[in-house]
């Protein structure tokens, strides 16, 4: 199966429990749902797992409103931690 | 409506006028300013705005319209900074201007809630090492005075 990468974001606190703006993820030709993305992330980094829990995600600048929306080859997902404007 | 995301200082008299019209007889400007607060052993002298540019602007211009319609604000500001904020200087305005001051109040509130619950904003503070300096003590109004 070709494999190719997504391109992930991190913002504010996932940034610093990763220590990265941006990481490569590696997935199939097919893609995975974003549900898998974050499994994979919780799992590289421990520390980026209970940010995770709190945060909302966006594939190409769109929120998420579910977690098995497919995340294909090419995609830009980012983690967005909870907000704190004003 | 005007909203915005900038780097460069956010003026209250510049948002006032925006807010300007002939019938607008309300008019509310909300401005939060960025706070010296006692932090982990320091007080804050700036807070470091980032955020997610894209969805940021989307959603702004989202709640500017919603204001508009709910509220029937004629006229919206709503911008914040980005980047380096430093404390006492103003981060966020969030105003509406609409024929009354009910409608005018609710917009502003709606506007300036609406932003920090789901705008893709964060703040990091800045903490310089310290106290903060204290006011002089208070004349005690006891023996001496009499």
């Amino acid at each position: 199966m070709d494999s190719a990468s997504i391109r992930v974001r991190l913002y504010a606190t996932a940034r610093e429990a990763v220590g990265r703006a941006v990481v490569e993820l590696p997935v199939p030709s097919t893609g995975v749902t974003a549900r898998e993305v974050v499994r994979r992330l919780a799992d590289a980094w421990p520390a980026l797992a209970p940010v995770l829990r709190a945060s909302r995600f966006v594939r190409n600048d769109r929120y998420l409103t579910a977690l098995s929306v497919r995340v294909r080859p090419g995609d830009e997902f980012a983690v967005h931690p909870p907000y704190g404007g004003g | 409506m005007d909203w915005r995301l900038t780097s460069r200082p956010l003026s209250i008299a510049a948002a006032a006028r925006a807010l300007e019209g002939p019938g607008l007889g309300g008019v509310v400007v909300f401005a939060g300013r960025v706070r010296p607060d006692r932090e982990a052993g320091g007080i804050v002298v700036a807070l470091d705005y980032e955020s997610d540019r894209a969805t940021a602007e989307r959603r702004l211009a989202e709640i500017a319209a919603t204001a508009r319609r709910r509220f029937g604000a004629e006229r919206v500001v709503l911008w914040h900074r980005v980047g380096t904020v430093a404390s006492g200087d103003v981060s966020v305005i969030a105003g509406a201007a609409c024929g009354h001051r009910d409608r005018a109040f609710a917009a502003a509130r709606y506007l300036i809630e609406e932003l920090k619950r789901s705008v893709a904003i964060w703040k990091r503070a800045q903490v310089r090492p310290g106290r903060r300096p204290r006011r002089p003590p208070a004349r005690r109004a006891g023996r001496s005075a009499g």
